[in-house]
């Protein structure tokens, strides 16, 4: 253990090192990608231009990085996490495995292996690194910390019960003495909360809970009883977005529980498939915001509420964006909470409009009935977790969209169905990106795909849109009009978001396809 | 209705009596549903043919790509490894070794070591709870206004095989009218596999379609042949003949609501039952050049393949004279999605069921 004084300069270091600044938004790092989504903002946008327009069908490959599980043999699976790059290493997940490659060449420096007692093995989102320490989430609800030189563990610490079916699959928050957790897993009916742990020894800071736990907690009169609310779900399956400047986390949370048989939960079931600020050093909730009132579709809101300053009618505003599962692309101010905008940005046919807070009025007819309701989106959802991005050049919001119909059916038609009493079956669908303007909530264009295709997306200010298709390919698109410029078959969907940085003057696109890593660079 | 779902799957693959082909399952598998799930994660739940073909269905429905074969194949390759084990319904997962390299059957929800259902153990115990619970915790352990939901209680979801609920009811409960002392080990047993029982009938694949058959006959034939334009292409005496005989209501509703599958996708024809649905079509013209059809394979922004009338795979890139025009035999269909009333779609249901 290091005494605080050299651990206070090693973080100092690493922050300087890694180019984040704590305190500002909108400078990103550029010879780094420090956190889950580059910077804390959430808009995975870089201001590199070294890859760019006029140059991108010159993108070479410059190394593959397969994630080798066992000799001879590929892991399997898939990465969907974002690697994170510091001080020239990108390190990166799966479920139970962590690796570090060189960022420069895509050499293996160190893979390590946690030994497995369970849990849902759906994907695993990534890692947080603080000072010479690195952060990750086990299916069996375990965060190891590991020591970035050689992977080797310090400690591991539970962060939710197994036998409750929750799992780990979050890439930790790191905001300055705070490693943030979320919990995920939608099979049983339980509570979700979110967690702040030490850096050094993992002990819990502060938990929230997403959803009330006693008598007169926030949120309580949107439950028929306390023992609703107690098991009414809301996971933390995504990586908060942080202001620096407001000291607020942006955690956006999951779907009700029980999920698709909603008839013993009646009320808008708060603060589930929601929108929270949390202050950070304590885990007291700020403002919430909900997406989806009463969902009965699966829809959490767990997509990125992505961070940026613009204007709206002439006037300045700190904004946070969500293009949200249910369909609904949702403009907040980020200080208040207070909804600026609410459009849809994929036609609905679940939805009577908005409420004067401007959260969305589910039509009840359109919630799954015994003999079946036809709705769209599907339980897909018009987004997912798949990250968007915001590009202040264009001043678009560009995100992974699907338009599909599903019929949604009650299985359990008792009083009181719990877990799953029902489900969606059966659909059709197409993909493509949407390009929103935040100002209006109009859609300045539409790309589709062919062949479905559901990305992470990433955008810089050579005038490039990166994204995947159905098809494995990885494609730069022009972020004015969606026009694709250059791209590359890997063989298999891309399967996380895109990310990019400049080492040793040159620029790097780095992006995952099954269990594959493909290192892209600028020689010229 | 199990067994409607059970038509469901013939209509997608041709039934397995068939040689099992493990390996080329296995790739197919690996093609197809590699791309998201790895084998151990995917399969960690056993599962009947009815219910892994619903997980197919449902994964076509979410963009799975393959073509017939490869389903078929997958289909087979899921039933004869990853089937139901004997004396156990849906959902409880197979019994599982934690640790080890960490991959494997382990990894459905929840912990490696949760309990298998003995269905024995729960039919004696249901008697137990019948006597001993039933009155203040429900029929199906959710509780009531005098106890509490034992789906839900920590108790029960930290319980393997009485581990936990054998010391609670000895240490007695408030309420407990009988001393559950008195309880033999075996009855312990026996309760706590019908407990857990009642939690693994509130997962994901423990439920099936109930009724869809809600609807008015009369209105249906109406829409048929009226607003839905449904007679254009399908006549009751034609294609559709007998096809309630064929496919139950829920299977119906299914079918015409989604005739392809994913949008876009060619080449999944042919599933019997109904009238299949036809396979996606491509006329591509070069700039100079008579145009070519044939049945889609591949199709994106840069490249587009087919298969012609003779035969031949063809494939062209996507320059700017190249004219690239897709016919989809079920675009009307896909339309329909944004016209139809959830009415319109019961009532289309009650009159195709009358085609017996």
């Amino acid at each position: 253990m290091k005494a605080p004084v050299i651990l206070l300069l090693a973080t100092a270091a690493l922050v300087a090192q890694s180019g984040l600044n704590n305190a500002t938004l909108g400078a990103p790092p550029t010879d780094s990608w420090p956190t889950y989504n580059g910077d804390y903002s959430g808009r995975r946008y870089s201001p590199l231009t070294k890859i760019n327009q006029s140059n991108v069908n010159s993108l070479s490959l410059a190394w593959v990085y397969r994630a080798a599980g066992q000799p001879g043999g590929g892991f399997g699976g898939r990465i969907s996490a974002t690697p994170v790059q510091v001080g020239g290493i990108l390190y990166f997940t799966m479920p139970d495995n962590a690796w570090a490659v060189d960022a420069r060449t895509g050499r293996e420096v160190w893979h390590y292996s946690w030994t497995s007692h369970g849990g849902d093995h759906i994907g695993n989102r990534g890692v947080g690194v603080y000072g010479n320490w690195l952060y990750f989430e086990t299916p069996d609800c375990n965060l190891v910390s590991l020591n970035l030189k050689d992977g080797k563990e310090r400690w591991h610490k539970p962060i939710c019960d197994l036998d409750q079916y929750y799992f780990g699959s979050m890439a930790p928050l790191v905001v300055k003495n705070h490693i943030i957790t979320g919990v995920s897993g939608d099979d049983l009916d339980r509570p979700g909360y979110i967690e702040s742990h030490d850096p050094e020894t993992g002990e819990l800071q502060w938990r929230w809970y997403t959803v009330p736990q006693k008598k007169g907690d926030p949120g309580a009169e949107s439950w028929p009883s306390i023992e609703a609310a107690q098991h009414g779900g809301g996971m933390t399956w995504l990586t908060p977005t942080y202001d620096p400047e407001l000291n607020m986390i942006y955690v956006p949370t999951g779907n009700p529980q029980p999920v698709i048989a909603g008839k013993a939960r009646p009320g808008a079931n708060l603060y589930t498939a929601s929108i929270v600020a949390l202050n950070p050093d304590t885990g007291k909730m700020q403002w919430a915001f909900q997406c989806s009132p009463h969902d009965t579709h699966d829809w959490d809101a767990t997509q990125t509420p992505v961070v940026f300053d613009g204007a709206i009618n002439g006037q300045p505003r700190k904004l946070v964006a969500q293009a949200s599962r249910n369909g609904y692309f949702f403009v907040l101010d980020r200080a208040t909470g207070k909804n600026i905008s609410s459009s849809e940005f994929i036609k609905l046919n679940w939805s009577k409009g908005v409420d004067k807070n401007g959260s969305p009025i589910p039509n009840p007819a359109k919630e799954p009935q015994l003999d079946g309701a036809l709705v769209t989106p599907n339980q897909g959802g018009a987004a997912n977790w798949p990250p968007p991005t915001y590009n202040p050049d264009t001043g678009l919001f560009y995100v992974s969209a699907s338009r599909a119909f599903s019929v949604w059916y009650i299985y359990d038609p008792s009083d009181k169905p719990e877990g799953w009493g029902g489900n969606d079956r059966g659909g059709w669908g197409e993909s493509m990106i949407q390009a929103i303007d935040y100002k209006t909530g109009k859609i300045k264009w539409t790309h589709k795909w062919e062949d479905g295709g559901r990305s992470g997306l990433l955008s810089t200010a050579g005038k490039l849109l990166f994204a995947g298709d159905g098809s494995g390919n990885l494609v730069a698109l022009d972020p004015a009009n969606g026009n694709p410029l250059w791209h590359a078959n890997l063989g298999g969907s891309v399967s996380n978001g895109p990310i990019t940085y400049e080492l040793d003057g040159t620029q790097y696109l780095v992006v995952a396809a099954g269990d594959t890593l493909y290192g892209f660079a600028m020689w010229r | 209705m199990r067994h409607g779902i059970c038509v469901a799957a013939l209509l997608l693959a041709p039934f397995a009596g068939v040689a099992q082909q493990p390996d080329r399952g296995r790739e197919a598998f690996q093609k197809v549903c590699g791309a998201c799930h790895s084998v151990e994660t995917a399969t960690a739940e056993h599962r009947t043919r009815a219910q892994w073909q619903e997980s197919i269905t449902s994964m076509i429905g979410r963009g799975a790509k393959g073509t017939d074969e490869e389903f078929s194949l997958i289909l087979d390759y899921l039933t004869l490894n990853y089937g139901p084990v004997a004396g156990r319904g849906a959902a409880p997962p197979r019994p599982t070794a934690a640790g080890g390299r960490g991959r494997g059957a382990a990894f459905s929800p929840g912990p490696a070591d949760k309990q298998v259902i003995d269905t024995a153990a729960a039919d004696r115990g249901r008697r137990v709870y019948a006597a001993e619970c039933i009155t203040c915790h429900g029929t199906h352990a959710r509780g009531g206004e005098k106890g509490a939901d034992l789906v839900r209680s920590e108790v029960v979801l930290h319980d393997r095989y009485g581990s936990t609920i054998g010391p609670f009811l000895k240490a007695g409960h408030p309420t407990q009218t009988t001393p559950a002392a008195k309880l033999t080990e075996q009855q312990i047993v026996d309760l706590s596999n019908t407990l857990h029982q009642e939690v693994y009938n509130t997962l994901r694949a423990a439920l099936q379609i109930q009724n869809v058959l809600t609807g008015d006959p009369k209105a249906g034939e109406a829409y048929f042949n009226g607003a839905g334009k449904c007679a254009t292409c399908h006549s009751p005496t034609g294609d559709l003949a007998h096809i309630a005989a064929r496919m139950d209501p829920a299977a119906i509703q299914q079918r015409f609501l989604f005739p392809g599958g994913q949008g876009g996708r060619g080449g999944r024809g042919g599933r019997g039952g109904g009238a299949a649905a036809k396979p996606v079509t491509v006329t591509v013209t070069p700039a100079s050049g008579a145009p070519i059809t044939g049945a889609l394979l591949h199709l994106d922004d840069f490249n587009v393949a087919l298969r012609d009338g003779a035969g031949e795979y063809r494939s062209f890139t996507r320059t700017p004279g190249l004219q690239v025009v897709k016919h989809d035999p079920a675009e009307a269909h896909h339309e329909l999605l944004d016209q139809y009333t959830d009415k319109n779609i019961h009532d289309i249901v009650a009159y195709l069921e009358t085609l017996k």
